[in-house]
């Protein structure tokens, strides 16, 4: 407590004082106010270093360092950014604690414990390398290239990546990004009007924003939140559709409280009805569209009225979400979503979003779908080599695709029964790369005994997340505040403005520190281990940006000198490409074994006594990549369960008391979190935030803060078309004092 | 002159780039924050459901409760308006509500630690850092928001400000007619005022009624307990010239070193 006089201190303090007091009074008339030590000094006088690019998430705004006495002491928007200004998120404000997290990694090292229970010996990089490079070797050598898998994430994962996936010619590669969470979306789209849709909706200039689970606020890119406030602040409608009445639901106009896994059959239904009332957008459709006959005859039985029952929404209200689009088509934002692995039945409500979107003829129009026209910059990596036999996982015997819409790489789950059962081939050497599998992927023992059963594993990270403790070399990487990298590239989020494009490259703001090194360097020194020395594309991180900004006719200097962000003038993004096309129907689709229209598959509800669990983002963590900063963890220190608050009163619990969590395999959380009750869920779910509970000690920050959502998913589903995970059908029951509570049934 | 902060909730995502971003700029501990987020809700407002946020801050307010409580020694201090270069001379403890902008400051230097400007603010908006301890006081010091002072007189904006997603806050002064904050008053902008209280808080949110209304209900405080409050204050001020006296130690003298010394070892073994 900031106050503790005692009486004792009182009294010797007050005899002092009558010596000192004529001296005090003095010096205290002839000066002013002397600044204090203790009175931070600021930012202002600080050095300003260009050339960041974050990397807190993917999103990677452009950033300036302000560093004082070489210490990078603060991170800002760049103001010539175009993208972000002078914003950045939470994260992008506490980048300066991963920089100098004490936690994070420093050194090689070898793990002479046990995997999943390591002992760590510091060794010199040429040991680490030296171990690394033989290891895959002998892997490769043994069971081929296909003997390898690797998970990479995140902007230095790439480079590795072709490395193994082009060159040593492994085809196991699952990329979190893809398998965990947009493949599916993409792929969809792609079936759809040929294209990956980003999140490229033109929020800025829309009549209406339609969000099918999007949070934002708690889901932050700071553009797109710029472009998604710019649309509301111009007058937007906001359609949430979401169990949860979430940050976004909390702006909305209406809100659906939907029935968590119905959501194809919702999308179906306003489809359905705006056919029926004839209100789709005919000319677009007879110009751009393809299938669209099939299409309405394949979902004409989705009435409301059924889809009201099935979703349990009301009739009138999903006339009134049509009708809100349909009579503002087609300046109308229906966002394709991004993280959209949730129930295995996925692909095909992606494939009704794009449609809608044709439906409503808003492509290529203001506020609809619009790609921005960037520019092109080089894309250095490895070559493609020619390989002997082609290995493919998701190919059958009968030369069949397994998942026909996967995204790039290989679908997750077959890459570990490949592992496991050593068929068709044994997997045995692992690299991962900037990924989490353990509190990524779900069935966190599936991915243990794959990781147990390798020959080899080995991890490069900036931090010891939870699947660190599985490797065998663990190798340090530097941050992306102290390496060259990525080039970020973009346009202007409205536009209503003026066209222009950016281009804006990676540059360390500060050196690095301890023994991190970076991505070229790790890749290159164990390809010449592995015998692939004169495939080496590239010597350094720095020449290899250099001749990627060549092609846009710049160099690392030029963007130095123009305060680290190139800005030239842009293109109108609204021209519709001539060959573009929305195909309601996919003949292909149907051939390949699948619905051709978008059709809604029921998924298995909550056994008695269980509610689902959802999760979603938090606006301070970006997956679990975040978990250990500790300005991040104070501003929110655990993830609360949502409880509807007339389910709680029954259970007998209380905003704040502390619950554990059993699932419906019987599997528990490791640790405990609170309750927050609230009018603002369903009863038939309940939903945590994701990106917490690390289990790795080395994290003292991050390890056991909340609970790992992840941890609770075992069972598996797998999207057919895609092969991606669905990971909210998992049921659980709470835990309080030792007892296991059952939740009670919503009715 | 009054700076004053709007922060408009309409715009406010609840993202907490404007906390970090003040933990940044002024080394602010890490349990500590001189601005916070909490989450409000959801929960129902009549017959509407509502969640929003309550970005808090220090309210600078036009009766700071905070500055009149302040024991420490008063000294005369000359301000100077940064835009006119005019000087005014006041008497003030070690926090005082400045002549010319209207923003309540600390001088650390002085500050005695006693965390009587801590108790009497009804929002928490102040904390004492027991990490900065110097010979003034064992106890640390007062600490809290400025409105960037620094920033905002070198003519920049407070780093929340500039780092703040949505442009959901908004800084100027609400006495020029004029300013966005001023519009905004005009709009409905309201601080949020202690039940009973006329302190003129000037951070003031605008939003959504049913927001306000979850925001006002939620977190409108209590005014402090002036007897426990003026107690403490009274004691520490009593030792204040202990403090000052250890201060100036250079001054004292070899007698008055050993006696401020015995003070200190003698102390620490309570």
């Amino acid at each position: 407590m900031a106050f503790n006089l005692t009486r004792r201190k009182f009294l010797q303090s007050a005899s002092l004082a009558a010596v000192a007091l004529p001296l005090s009074k003095a010096i205290a008339s002839e000066s002013g106010v002397a600044r204090s030590p203790f009175e931070p000094v600021g930012s202002l006088g600080d050095t300003t270093v260009v050339g960041g690019i974050c990397e807190m998430c993917f999103w990677r705004c452009q950033l300036i360092g302000k560093t004082r006495d070489g210490r990078l002491v603060k991170l800002e928007g760049n103001p010539k950014s175009i993208d972000n200004g002078t914003s950045i998120c939470a994260r992008g404000n506490a980048g300066i604690k991963l920089l100098y997290d004490p936690d994070r990694l420093k050194y090689p090292l070898k793990n002479v414990g046990e995997r999943g229970a390591p002992k760590w010996k510091r060794i010199s990089w040429k040991e680490a390398l030296d171990e690394c490079g033989q290891k895959l070797k002998k892997v490769t050598d043994k069971y081929g290239p296909q003997g390898t898998c690797i998970f990479p994430h995140g902007s230095t994962a790439k480079y590795p990546m072709h490395f193994f996936e082009r060159t040593v010619g492994t085809p196991n590669v699952s990329e979190a990004s893809f398998f965990q969470c947009r493949g599916i979306r993409d792929t969809a789209y792609l079936a759809t009007i040929g294209k990956a849709p980003g999140e490229k909706v033109d929020m800025p200039n829309a009549k209406v924003i339609f969000l099918l689970g999007g949070h934002f606020g708690e889901n932050v890119h700071v553009s797109h939140i710029k472009s998604y406030m710019k649309g509301l602040q111009n007058g937007a409608k906001l359609i949430v559709v979401d169990p949860r009445y979430s940050a976004s639901a909390a702006k909305s106009d209406i809100w659906v409280k939907i029935k968590p896994g119905t959501d194809t059959a919702f999308l179906l239904a306003i489809m359905q009805y705006i056919v029926e009332n004839k209100k789709h957008a005919i000319d677009f459709i007879d110009e751009y569209g393809d299938g669209f006959d099939e299409f309405a005859e394949a979902i004409k039985g989705w009435t409301v009225e059924k889809a009201a029952k099935e979703c349990d929404v009301t009739v009138k209200q999903i006339k009134e979400v049509a009708d809100m689009l349909a009579d503002n088509a087609p300046n109308v934002s229906i966002h394709p979503g991004r993280h959209v692995s949730w129930y295995g039945n996925d692909f095909q409500r992606q494939r009704s979003l794009a449609c809608l979107t044709g439906l409503l003829g808003a492509y290529y129009v203001k506020g609809g779908w619009v790609p921005a026209v960037g520019p092109k910059v080089g894309k250095t990596s490895w070559a493609h080599k020619e390989h002997e036999e082609e290995h493919n996982l998701n190919v059958n015997s009968d030369d069949e695709y397994l998942h026909p819409y996967t995204p790039p790489g290989t679908p997750t789950e077959l890459i570990r029964d490949a592992a496991l059962t050593g068929n068709p081939y044994p997997i045995k050497g692992c690299v991962i790369w900037g990924q989490n599998p353990i509190q990524t992927i779900p069935g966190q023992e599936k991915m243990k005994d794959v990781l147990r059963q390798m020959d080899f594993v080995m991890c490069v990270d900036v931090m010891p997340t939870d699947v660190t403790m599985w490797a065998d070399i663990l190798l340090p990487e530097v941050s992306y505040l102290e390496r060259y990298d990525y080039i970020k590239t973009g346009t202007q989020w409205d536009f209503s403005e003026k066209h222009q494009q950016y281009i804006s490259a990676r540059m360390p703001m500060v050196p690095p520190l301890f023994e991190r090194k970076d991505q070229v360097y790790i890749t290159n020194e164990i390809a010449k281990r592995m015998g692939y020395e004169k495939d080496i594309p590239i010597n350094s991180i720095e020449e290899l940006v250099e001749k990627n900004l060549k092609v846009a006719g710049l160099s690392l200097e030029q963007l130095r000198k123009e305060n680290g962000i190139h800005i030239r003038e842009g293109k109108n993004p609204y021209q519709m490409p001539e060959d573009f096309e929305v195909i309601f129907y996919n003949e292909d689709i149907e051939d390949a074994g699948f619905p051709g229209a978008p059709t809604y598959v029921p998924v298995e509800q909550p056994p008695a006594g269980f509610a689902r669990l959802l999760y979603g983002r938090v606006p301070v963590h970006t997956f679990n990549r975040s978990q250990n900063n500790v300005w991040l963890n104070h501003a929110m220190p655990s993830n609360p369960v949502w409880l509807n608050d007339a389910l709680a009163s029954k259970m007998g619990l209380k905003d704040g008391d502390e619950v554990g969590f059993i699932n419906q395999d019987g599997f528990k959380s490791r640790t405990t979190t609170t309750v927050k009750t609230t009018p603002g869920i369903r009863g038939d779910c309940v939903y945590m935030g994701h990106g917490y509970g690390s289990a790795n000690p080395l994290m003292s920050v991050g390890v056991n803060a909340g609970v790992d959502d992840t941890s609770l998913i075992t069972k598996i589903a797998v999207d057919p078309e895609t092969g991606a995970h669905g990971m909210r059908n998992n049921f659980v029951k709470f835990i309080k004092d030792g007892k296991i509570i059952d939740i009670p049934s919503a009715a | 002159m009054q700076y004053g902060m709007i922060i408009d909730l309409e715009r406010c995502v609840g993202c907490h780039a404007c906390t970090i971003a003040c933990k940044a700029e002024w080394e602010v501990p890490v349990e500590f924050g001189r601005n916070w987020v909490y989450r409000i809700g959801p929960a129902m407002v009549g017959e509407e459901m509502a969640s929003t946020y309550y970005p808090g801050l220090c309210n600078h307010c036009t009766n700071p409760p905070c500055v009149d409580e302040c024991p420490a020694d008063t000294i005369e201090m000359t301000f100077t308006d940064v835009k006119s270069g005019k000087k005014e001379t006041m008497e003030v403890a070690a926090t005082w509500k400045d002549p010319f902008d209207g923003t309540v400051q600390i001088d650390k230097s002085r500050c005695i630690g006693c965390g009587a400007c801590a108790d009497v603010c009804p929002y928490n908006a102040r904390f004492i850092d027991p990490s900065q301890t110097d010979d003034v006081s064992d106890d640390g010091k007062a600490d809290k928001c400025t409105y960037c002072k620094p920033r905002v007189d070198a003519g920049g904006v407070p780093a929340c400000v500039q780092t703040c997603i949505t442009g959901a806050r908004i800084f100027g002064d609400l006495d020029d007619p004029d300013s966005e904050v001023s519009q905004y008053v005009k709009k409905g902008a309201k601080g949020i005022e202690p039940t009973d209280g006329e302190l003129g808080p000037n951070s003031r949110y605008y939003g959504k009624k049913k927001d306000i209304d979850l925001l006002f209900s939620s977190h409108t405080p209590e005014l402090a307990d002036m007897t426990q409050v003026r107690r403490r204050a009274m004691l520490a001020s009593m030792a204040r010239p202990a403090a000052k006296a250890v201060k100036n130690l250079g001054l004292l003298g070899v007698i008055g070193a050993i006696a401020a010394k015995h003070s200190i070892d003698s102390e620490s073994q309570d």
